[in-house]
């Protein structure tokens, strides 16, 4: 239930400083002096930070509402967390001179993971979508209203294959100019990661071990008592 | 004490019922760690929180350029590897090795020291512009 009013009150704040912030934007006026300027793009960055907030709440609420209530991705979670670390286990015991019989039976285990894994990434697909989806809308939208304008300045020249995504659309050759896109990846990839944590949502570390992690295993969803 | 004992002492506090936070694990040295990934998760947010103080600090300093970053990668790495070989003195090869405690959450503290870092150089250049004008 608690979830309920979670999202519907994250719906309700997004919304209002959405549209409280694109009628700012549309209120400024043209050729502002520097401290305007400045301040202007500061809250611009904390727009971009409070953006990302929201959206990665959002995908995690769709991501809760298409897939983690349902009973079949409980019980395939339980599954495959409960095979992985056993899995683990077997794995650490096993020596060089085991019998032909242990190896076949972790290869028969690991397929069975396998197959668990499948089914898993299988019933995330439906919310894969449907973030897919919202977010096209939502990043072409922002893309317009923050098309042409410094959000923020960097402390240092990003590398020149970098440049191309931090002075994505900005005009002149200051690179340490950020545009919005750049700033939007950025808290993205720090904060979705921290709330999948904070909420209990991201994967266990063996079951993405398992499965075959990117960049290896990420964090588990544990939280400090 | 020795190591040896006050870690004996404390896993019969755990066998006895009480268990101590995680937290309070966190910032005794020896603590004895049970779950591999309860430790995994406090290495985790250590990073992030040096990640954001670093971040700051970076700012404000302001520390421009490369070397801000580089610093600020041998600050995160170093700092941990002290706290995992010699404040908690854990095994490292129960972890998978110093390189998988070394990763664990490293490149989400630096996107979010980059994040820290961006909001406070901004933040500083409006309070000095504000302070001189």
């Amino acid at each position: 239930m608690y979830m309920h009013f979670f999202l519907s009150f994250f719906f309700f704040v997004f919304f209002f400083f959405f549209f409280g912030a694109r009628k700012y934007f549309s209120s400024l006026r043209p050729g502002k002096r520097d401290f305007d300027t400045m301040s202007t793009m500061f809250a611009d960055t904390i727009l971009i930070v409070f953006i990302s907030i929201c959206t990665a709440l959002l995908a995690e609420g769709i991501t809760w509402v298409l897939v983690y209530r349902t009973e079949k991705y409980k019980r395939l979670k339980a599954e495959v967390e409960k095979q992985s670390k056993k899995l683990e286990k077997k794995k650490e015991t096993i020596t060089e001179s085991a019998g032909r019989q242990q190896k076949k039976k972790i290869e028969r285990q690991e397929e069975k993971l396998k197959n668990n894994n499948r089914d898993l990434s299988m019933v995330r697909m439906k919310s894969m979508f449907a973030i897919g989806f919202c977010f096209t809308a939502l990043m072409g939208m922002f893309n317009s209203i923050f098309d042409g304008r410094v959000v923020a300045k960097l402390p240092f020249v990003p590398l020149s294959y970098i440049q191309g995504l931090s002075h994505r659309n900005l005009l002149g050759e200051d690179y340490t100019d950020c545009s919005f896109i750049f700033l939007y990846i950025l808290c993205t990839m720090s904060i979705r990661q921290n709330i999948q944590k904070m909420l209990g949502l991201a994967p266990s570390r063996a079951a993405t071990k398992q499965a075959g992690g990117f960049l290896g295993p990420p964090p588990q969803a544990a939280k400090f008592s | 004490m020795t190591s040896i004992s006050k870690r004996k002492e404390e896993s019969h506090l755990v066998n006895g019922g009480v268990k101590q936070s995680t937290w309070s694990k966190a910032f005794n040295s020896n603590a004895v760690w049970e779950e591999k990934d309860e430790f995994l998760d406090v290495i985790y947010w250590l990073r992030q929180i040096i990640a954001i103080v670093l971040g700051v600090m970076w700012g404000v300093a302001p520390l421009k350029g490369f070397l801000g970053i580089a610093i600020f990668c041998i600050i995160n790495a170093g700092v941990l590897y002290v706290y995992f070989s010699s404040f908690q003195q854990i095994d490292e090869e129960e972890y998978g090795g110093t390189w998988e405690l070394t990763k664990e959450g490293f490149m989400t503290s630096f996107a979010l020291f980059l994040v820290g870092l961006v909001m406070s150089f901004k933040m500083y250049k409006l309070l000095k512009y504000n302070k001189t004008s």
